[in-house]
Order: C-alpha cells, then sequence, then structure tokens
C-alpha cells in the first residue's frame, strides 16, 4: 500500500477512482439530508396538517431513493478523498442539495415555489445566506417557517466543518495556515486533523451554542417555536426569521441583544471555542491576533454607526445604543436579521457602511461570510510593511500574526483571493445592470449575496421577490459562489483539473 | 565622459535599491550629522557626486525643487496672457498676470536663499517634491480662476478645477464652456498639458526609482526585449527624452484635429486634453459639439496612443522600430482587454437600438476609449446611454490604461500580475508541488514586486471605498457617490446621476473630499501615505 503524503496526513492513494468517491460520498450525504426531513414533517404534523406533511414525505422519499442510487452500488468501497476529489465533493453537495432541497417549497400549496424562486430560498438557507423571495411569512406553514431555518442550521454545520477542516486542507485562499495547526498559543497540540473527528467536535460546540441561544430567547419572551427557528439563524448567521419584519417583529431590546451578542458569538473560529473548552480557559480565545482584529474594527463599525444613528435624529439614545449595535453585528457578521427598518428607514449613510461592513465578515471557521478577518489582518499588515519599506527599502520586515511569521505562499493565496473576490463583486454587480436592475439595488443585492449575508438595498431591501429571473438566478450563483470562498468552483471550469 | 555619467548613475540608483549594502551605509551615514562624511566612500564615486551627496538637507532641497517649481509654473501663466490679449482684452490679462507676479515672487522667495544648494535628490525629497507639485501648483494655480470675472469662482471650486486639470482628471464645475473667455478655456487646456508632461515624468522616471506600487519593476530597466540600454536612467534627461515625444504627438494631434475640422483654438485645446487623457473641452457638449465622425474617432485614436507607455515609445524611436511595442507583454494585455471592452460597448450600443450600426461602432469606440484610458471626453449624450454601459466603462477606468502613460487608474501591467498571480493560485491547487513563477514576456517578477502591487491594489480599492462612503455622508445619492468616486480617484472626470454633466451641484465638503482623491489616485495613494507616516519625518 503505498502512502503518498502531500502534505496531508490522511492521504492515501492507491487506487484513484474519482467517480466511484464521489458517488459514495454524495449518496451518503443524500440519504443524511433526506434523514434531515423528518423534523419538518413532525412539526407540520404538529402545527399545519396533512397537506403539510405530504409534500415533506414526498420530497423525503425522492432524496433517500436518489441517496440509495448513489450509494448502494459502491457501498462498500473504501476510498478515502483525494484533493480533487474534495473540491468535486463539496460543490456536488450544495449543488444537489440546494436543487432536492427546493422540493417541499416547489410542493407544499404555501408557498407553492417556482423552480428557480425555490432553489434560490433553499440556496440561500444552505449558504446561510437569509436573502428570501418569500413574502408574508406569518401566514406559511409552520413546517415551511421551521424548514427554513433548519436549512440554516444544516448549513452552518456543514460551514463550520467546511472552514475549519477542508478548506484549510485542500489549501483555499490561504487557510492552508490552520491546516493541522492550532490557531492561537497552543502550538502542540493539533487540532484532530482528521474531518470526521474535527466535524464531531465542532458540531457539539454548534449544537451547545444553539441550545444556549433557544433558551435566552425563550426566556426573553419569544414562543419556544420563534426562539429555536431564529436560534438556528443567529448562529448559523443565516438570518432566516418567522416573521417579515424580522427580528423588529418583536420590538425588545432584550431579544435585539441577545441576538447581537450571539451574532458575535458566531463569529468567531469556532476552533478556538474548542480549544478553550479543552483548555477550560477562555485565554485561548482573547489572546488569538485574529479575534482581537475583529473584534476591534467591530467595534469600531459598531459605534461609528451607533453614533451617527444618534447623532443624526433618527433614534434617542438607548434605542440607538441597541439598535445600532444589533443591526451593526447583524449585518457585518453577514447574519441578516433586520430590526427598525432597516435598511429602507435608515439614514442613507448606515446601510452603506454596514454593506462595507458586511465585506469583512468575522474570523475565517466561523459560519460568516465575506472575506473574513484574518485575511483583512493580513492585507492590512501587508500593506503597512509596503509603506514601511519606501521608508527604509533596506529593512527587513515580514508580516506576523500573533508573532508567528506568514509564510509568503498564504500570503499569495490571500491576495489571490481578495483580488479574486472583488472581481466576482463587479463582475455580478454588472451582469444584474445589465439585466435591467437598477445601480443600487444592484450592488446592494450583488453584496448581500455573495457576502451571504442576506439584505438588499433599493428595490430589495425588504425582498428579494422583486427581481427578474435571470437576476434571481445570478444572485443564486453568487451565494455558492461567496459561500465556497470562489476557488473551488473557478478550479471546476479550468480545463487542466479534469486530466 | 560615458564612465562618469555610468557612475553617477550607479550612485543615484541605488538609492532605492534594497540589495546596495553601500547604500544601506551611505543611508546610515547620511543620518548622523550634516557635516559628517559618509563612513563608506566607495571609490567609484566621482568626486562632484561624492562631495554632493554629504550635505543631506531635506528642508533645504524641498525649498530649492519647491522655488524652482514655482518660478517654472509662473512662466507657464505667459501663454494664457498671450492668448486673453489676442481674444479676450485687458480683463482677462491682469488675473494671469498678477498670478504669474504671485507665483514669481512665492518661488524667488524659496529659491533664492537656496539657490547655490547642490543636493541630488534622496528618496524622501522625491517624495516630497511630487506631493508638493500637484498640492501646491493646485493651490497657487487656481488664482487665476478666482481673480477672472468670468468664472470668478470661489476658492473650493477653483482648487478643484485646478487640481482636476493638473492631474489630467478633467472632472469640470464649470458650465457655459462656450461663453466663457478663450483664456480662460486655453489656461484650463494647459493645465491638462503641464500635467501630462509631470505624469508622464512621475510614472516612468519618478515612480520607478520611488519603488512605488511594483513600478520598481521599471528601474533602471527597458521594458520589452531590449535589457542592454538603459532608459538613461537620470530623471532629467528622461524627463526630456519624454517631453520632446510628447509634444511630438501633440503637435500630430492638433493638426489631424484641424485637418478634421476644429478651429486651430479648439485643435490645440483639444489636443492638450487629448494626449494628457484629460479631457477638458472648450465646449460643454464636449466631443460631442463637433458631431463628426472623423472628429470622435481621431480623438480616440490618440486616447489610445496617450495610454500606451511612453517608454516604449522612446525605445521605438531609438531603434526605428514598432515591434518594441507591439512585443511588450502589457501593452498586449491591455489592446486585448480594451479590445473586449469596446467590442462590448458597441454591441450593447447596437443591440439596445440606441444607434445604428454604424453610430454604434463609431461612438462606442470613442467612448469607451475615452472613459476607460481615464480621459473623459464625452459624446452623443453619454450620460443618456443604457445604464449598464456607464456602469461598465466606469469599471473600466479602474483599469486605466499602460503604465509610464498619462492614464490613471490601477494600470493594465498590475492587473496583469494580479491576473497572473490569480491564475497561478488555481493551478497550485490542482498540482500543489507545482514550481510556477509568475513570468512577464519570460522574466521572472521577483516577489518584492509582486509584494507591493498587491499592497496598491488592496489600498486603492480601500481608498475607493471610504471615498464613497464619505461621499455619501455629505448627502449625495449612491450612484452619484460612486460614480463620482470613480471619476475623481481614477482621474477619470465623468460622473454619474448628479454629477454626469459636471460637478457643480454637490456641497463643498464632497468637492473638497474630490479634489483630494484626484491627487491622491494621481499620485498612487503611497507618496500622500507617506508624507503621513510619522516616521517619514525622521
Amino acid at each position: 500500500m503505498q502512502a503518498i503524503t502531500v502534505g496531508q496526513e490522511w492521504l492515501t492513494v492507491q487506487r484513484r477512482a474519482p467517480v466511484k468517491t464521489a458517488l459514495y460520498m454524495i449518496g451518503l450525504l443524500m440519504i443524511l439530508f433526506s434523514v434531515s426531513l423528518l423534523p419538518p414533517i413532525a412539526v407540520a404534523w404538529w402545527y399545519d396538517g396533512y397537506q403539510v406533511v405530504m409534500p415533506f414525505a414526498e420530497a423525503m422519499g425522492a432524496m433517500l431513493a436518489l441517496g440509495l442510487l448513489c450509494w448502494l452500488p459502491v457501498c462498500r468501497f473504501k476510498a478515502d478523498l483525494r484533493n480533487r476529489d474534495g473540491f468535486v465533493v463539496v460543490v456536488m453537495f450544495w449543488f444537489l442539495l440546494s436543487l432536492f432541497g427546493s422540493l417541499p417549497f416547489m410542493l407544499v400549496e404555501h408557498p407553492h415555489m417556482r423552480l428557480v424562486d425555490a432553489v434560490f430560498e433553499t440556496v440561500s438557507g444552505l449558504t446561510t445566506t437569509g436573502a428570501t423571495i418569500l413574502s408574508g411569512l406569518d401566514t406559511l406553514p409552520k413546517a415551511i417557517l421551521y424548514y427554513r431555518a433548519q436549512l440554516n442550521f444544516l448549513g452552518g454545520m456543514g460551514i463550520v466543518v467546511l472552514a475549519v477542516a477542508l478548506l484549510p486542507m485542500l489549501g483555499i485562499g490561504g487557510m492552508q495556515l490552520y491546516k493541522a495547526e492550532t490557531p492561537g498559543p497552543m502550538k502542540d497540540e493539533k487540532l484532530t486533523p482528521r474531518i470526521t473527528e474535527t466535524a464531531k467536535n465542532l458540531w457539539y460546540i454548534y449544537a451547545g451554542l444553539n441550545v444556549i441561544c433557544t433558551l435566552s430567547f425563550w426566556a426573553a419572551g419569544m414562543n419556544f417555536f420563534d426562539a429555536l427557528c431564529h436560534s438556528f439563524a443567529t448562529l448559523a448567521l443565516g438570518g432566516f426569521s418567522t416573521h417579515d419584519a424580522s427580528i423588529g417583529y418583536f420590538q425588545s431590546p432584550a431579544i435585539e441583544l441577545i441576538a447581537g451578542v450571539f451574532s458575535l458569538v458566531a463569529a468567531v473560529n469556532f476552533a478556538l471555542f474548542f480549544l478553550a473548552w479543552r483548555s477550560r480557559s477562555l485565554k485561548a480565545v482573547f489572546r488569538d491576533a485574529e479575534f482581537k482584529f475583529c473584534m476591534g474594527v467591530m467595534g469600531g463599525i459598531i459605534a461609528a454607526t451607533c453614533l451617527y444613528l444618534y447623532h443624526s435624529g433618527k433614534f434617542p439614545l438607548w434605542d440607538s445604543i441597541y439598535h445600532g449595535f444589533f443591526q451593526a453585528a447583524s449585518i457585518i457578521t453577514d447574519n441578516g436579521l433586520t430590526a427598525a427598518g432597516y435598511p429602507a428607514d435608515w439614514p442613507f449613510v448606515v446601510p452603506l457602511l454596514l454593506l462595507l461592513g458586511s465585506f469583512f465578515g468575522g474570523c475565517v471557521g466561523s459560519t460568516c461570510g465575506g472575506i473574513k478577518a484574518f485575511r483583512f489582518l493580513l492585507l492590512f499588515k501587508q500593506s503597512w510593511r509596503e509603506i514601511q519599506l519606501l521608508i527604509r527599502p533596506s529593512a527587513q520586515i515580514t508580516v506576523k500574526v500573533g508573532n508567528r511569521p506568514m509564510a509568503d505562499r498564504v500570503m499569495q493565496a490571500v491576495w489571490g483571493f481578495y483580488f479574486l473576490y472583488i472581481l466576482s463583486y463587479c463582475f455580478f454587480s454588472l451582469a444584474l445592470a445589465t439585466t435591467g436592475v437598477d445601480l443600487v439595488t444592484a450592488f446592494g443585492s450583488v453584496a448581500g449575496c455573495l457576502n451571504n449575508m442576506g439584505v438588499g438595498l433599493g428595490t430589495t431591501a425588504s425582498n428579494f421577490a422583486p427581481l427578474n429571473d435571470t437576476a434571481t438566478w445570478l444572485l443564486t450563483l453568487s451565494m455558492l459562489l461567496g459561500r465556497l470562498e470562489v476557488f473551488p468552483l473557478l478550479l471546476l471550469f479550468v480545463p487542466g483539473f479534469w486530466n | 565622459m560615458n564612465d562618469q555619467t555610468d557612475r553617477d548613475e550607479a550612485v543615484l540608483n541605488s538609492f532605492s535599491d534594497q540589495q546596495d549594502s553601500e547604500s544601506k551605509k551611505l543611508d546610515e551615514g547620511y543620518d548622523e550629522k550634516e557635516s559628517a562624511k559618509p563612513s563608506v566612500t566607495p571609490a567609484r564615486m566621482s568626486w562632484k557626486a561624492q562631495h554632493t551627496i554629504q550635505h543631506r538637507a531635506p528642508f533645504k532641497t524641498a525649498l530649492y525643487m519647491v522655488g524652482l517649481l514655482m518660478i517654472l509654473f509662473s512662466a507657464t501663466m505667459l501663454p494664457p496672457i498671450v492668448v486673453a490679449w489676442w481674444y479676450d482684452g485687458y480683463d482677462v490679462v491682469a488675473p494671469f498676470a498678477e498670478t504669474l507676479g504671485v507665483t514669481l515672487g512665492f518661488g524667488l522667495l524659496c529659491w533664492l536663499p537656496v539657490c547655490r544648494l547642490k543636493a541630488d535628490l534622496r528618496n524622501r525629497d522625491g517624495f516630497v517634491v511630487v506631493v508638493a507639485f500637484w498640492v501646491l501648483l493646485s493651490l497657487l494655480g487656481a488664482i487665476p480662476f478666482m481673480l477672472a470675472e468670468h468664472p470668478h469662482m470661489r476658492l473650493v471650486d477653483a482648487v478643484f478645477e485646478t487640481a482636476s486639470g493638473l492631474t489630467t482628471t478633467g472632472a469640470t464645475i464649470l458650465s457655459g464652456l462656450d461663453a466663457l473667455p478663450k483664456a480662460i478655456l486655453y489656461y484650463r487646456a494647459q493645465l491638462n498639458l503641464l500635467g501630462g508632461m509631470g505624469v508622464v515624468v512621475l510614472a516612468v522616471a519618478l515612480l520607478p526609482m520611488l519603488g512605488v506600487g511594483g513600478m520598481q519593476l521599471y528601474k533602471a530597466e527597458t521594458p520589452g526585449p531590449m535589457k542592454d540600454e538603459k532608459l538613461t536612467p537620470r530623471i532629467t534627461e528622461t524627463a526630456k527624452n519624454l517631453w520632446a515625444i510628447y509634444f511630438g504627438l501633440n503637435m500630430a494631434c492638433a493638426l489631424s484635429f484641424w485637418a478634421a475640422g476644429m478651429s486651430p483654438f479648439d485643435a490645440v485645446c483639444h489636443s492638450f486634453s487629448t494626449l494628457a487623457l484629460g479631457g477638458f473641452s472648450t465646449h460643454d457638449d464636449s466631443i460631442g459639439y463637433f458631431n463628426s465622425l472623423s472628429i470622435e474617432l481621431i480623438s480616440g485614436i490618440f486616447t489610445l496612443i496617450a495610454a500606451v507607455n511612453f517608454a516604449l515609445y522612446f525605445m521605438a524611436l531609438r531603434t526605428g522600430s514598432l515591434r518594441v511595442i507591439f512585443r511588450d507583454a502589457e501593452f498586449r494585455f491591455f489592446l486585448a482587454v480594451i479590445g473586449g471592452i469596446v467590442a462590448l460597448t458597441c454591441a450593447c450600443l447596437y443591440f439596445s437600438n440606441t444607434f445604428s450600426l454604424w453610430e454604434a461602432l463609431h461612438h462606442g469606440f470613442f467612448q469607451s476609449l475615452s472613459i476607460v484610458t481615464s480621459n473623459g471626453h464625452t459624446t452623443a449624450n453619454y450620460s443618456g446611454w443604457p445604464f449598464f454601459i456607464p456602469l461598465l466603462l466606469l469599471l473600466g477606468s479602474f483599469f486605466g490604461g499602460c503604465v509610464g502613460s498619462t492614464c490613471g487608474g490601477i494600470k493594465a501591467i498590475r492587473f496583469l500580475l494580479l491576473y497572473k498571480q490569480s491564475v497561478r493560485e488555481i493551478r497550485l491547487l490542482i498540482r500543489p508541488t507545482a514550481q510556477i513563477a509568475v513570468k512577464l514576456g519570460n522574466r521572472p517578477i521577483p516577489d518584492r514586486v509582486m509584494q507591493a502591487v498587491w499592497g496598491f491594489y488592496y489600498l486603492y480599492i480601500f481608498c475607493y471605498c471610504v471615498l464613497s462612503l464619505a461621499l455619501v455622508g455629505t448627502g449625495l445619492d449612491l450612484v452619484t457617490a460612486f460614480g463620482s468616486a470613480a471619476a475623481g480617484l481614477n482621474n477619470m472626470g465623468v460622473g454619474l446621476g448628479d454629477t454626469a454633466a459636471n460637478f457643480s451641484s454637490i456641497s463643498d465638503t464632497a468637492t473638497v473630499l474630490l479634489t483630494i482623491a484626484m491627487i491622491v489616485g494621481r499620485l498612487e495613494v503611497f507618496p500622500v501615505l507617506l508624507l503621513l507616516h510619522p516616521d517619514f519625518w525622521k
């Protein structure tokens, strides 16, 4: 048995069988996803009645069948994922689940969406964007509302594994830094590099945070159903709500503060939480360079938002503070829950500031979207280094994060990612403008979707229904592109990849 | 004599060469007392070079250069005085004469006390001079606008207009251009000309030596295949050669415009603003005023010419062959991208039924070239075109043209390097152990250059976002803010929304912000940031 390690411990290359591996993984995922339809069926049975249970059951049946069809022929196959298979699986995962997960939306009488809208809604849920085409949420069947929140939940789980385990191993966008390395000061312990092991640990943390958040919302006055759904949406930084007015429906400072706090919590690197848990101390979290930078930037933007809201007379002092805190935290971390008429009723500078902030996202290894704090930290340090080198050209300055020098390879990957991300944003904005969307809406919608944030501007300020179908497809694609961090999707289009 | 020149050249070159340990020692030596000798005196330095570098006196050097600049600038007031005397009368001569006096006075005040100082430019002095050129001259050059009865602008607007001219942006606050005195119109065009001259030297000689934004790539290296010849690295020598080419092109352009039907005055003014890729016109409708196919085509062609690296033209003249230009990797990339955008624009114009086929072709060709190369001339009611096209061209204006030309924006070579880097990333993801270097025309690019390019790109985008946000903060709507910020930072000159026609409707704060943006964009961000860094002044 030849074991060729290309920098990764678990790579064993004996028989390269991409199709079989892909079928195995995809089949398994489909089966698991079909199982995840059971809770909505329970909710439908409890709240809505037989008419809603049937479509979910049909969707579950279809997924289970397809999953078995893929998996049974290869179920005895035991090959590990190679790099390229990893890319294919990741992309296929998102695409297939987006298609099949849209079945309930199409089959159920309310909302009985068309294919393009249903796929948009499903992708929005799974990529934890939170952009919705639906309106009149308060009258929809509870099962549908729960299903949307659950899409957020599943998406969050998938992202946590993607961001902390898979993307670093594939070396996307500079994240190879985290490959089998602990973030923070504990250099000796490895973060259990095997994907399944890492995944389990992270899911425990994720589920635990969800429980705490649900209880907090419940204690603050939400009914249990709302508390659960909003907790799913908040910790996944998704943003699907059970009400049209989102968090604004409750008109409660306590709920907004809780949502804001948990948004910030969800925007921290989950690997740090794992380390804190293992070492029984929060110091691992607070010492992390990226965490400090992230909190610094977010704190600055939150403060600016609150100040501007108060100064412009939009809200009185206390309202400015908690509305500003919640909304800024929600948008920057790409959550997307809104309150108090955001963005349509707010002075325009604030939605624009927060829209630019949504590119920031949060820490890597969290459920946020955007370019992420770590990359901005490196970009900023690199630019600072440039300026210092212009003053003293012969100085020897290396870019360091928390006293650890950054390899050039990582820097280059980060730069490449940044360039392609901006290019994608420009391309999608232009494409949307071509379909007839006005500039403000185009810029806002693309930012909302590429950053997986979920709140648009202009005509898409409240929901994404007014857009034409081409624009909707484009935005669906941009949501996937943003969630997968650009490169995996691009790779599939490179001829060299398929050799 | 040649050896002497080479040695002096080498000394000057070594200032920004980070691998040269000698220069490092000299550097250290300079930070000691002014009259101390350098700790290492390389034998190959001439007596003259040796003794002129001994005295490090940053303030005096700055004063010397700034004084000289102002004296030269005052001399440029003479042509407008002549034009005023010929066309407009004494009322218009007076403001220019007064400006001449003031500028000459300031210049002498600065220069005379230090006129015997013979210090060569060090890196830091270079930065100070570059920033001073654009900031000071924008202030002083605003005086005629303020003093002349028409247009009798306020300080804020006058400085905006002057900065717009000197940075070759071409954004104007004035309206009713057809009614203004000819001297004012000529003065604006001349600002474009001077700005273009300054930009050419800045881009081809100064910024590479200072190593800004990856341009050290061009330091004492020839772009293209001729590796043996140096591009006469001394700044004055390079400047003279480039200015000769620049003036030659201006003459060719003016004659072409005249032959196509413009009056001599219009021909000269539009030639100045076309080759500087500025965009100031003598008419409100810009090139659209003439309603002439041939004028648009000529303008488009010369815009394209002006967006090519002037160093390539120099090489072409020296070797007597155009092959140098066509073999340049950046030039080819630039043509490809521009060609794509032109084709896309023409196609959109035709298929959206805005224009008939022939009109779509020539309007599309001219307008897309004008905006993308950051020229800024417009035609055929550009602000009324289907919205997709101004947005496409606005994004294209970030591209600009080749380095070493008078264009604005991020410039083609940086995009070429960014693109190659991204392609390399993708290929490395497929084969992580492959050894792939980024090459430009078979020459591998050092990491240092790549890092500088990335740093520039990041800061540029960051500046654009901050600027747009600030403009929205002054009360502009989003479309106008994005468009104006792009027009200012990219030195392009054509806005969107409220600023599509001219920039008169924006508030004073917004005007000041845009003025700063124009200078920051022209200076390629870093020099301005450097001057704000406390370490710079130590």
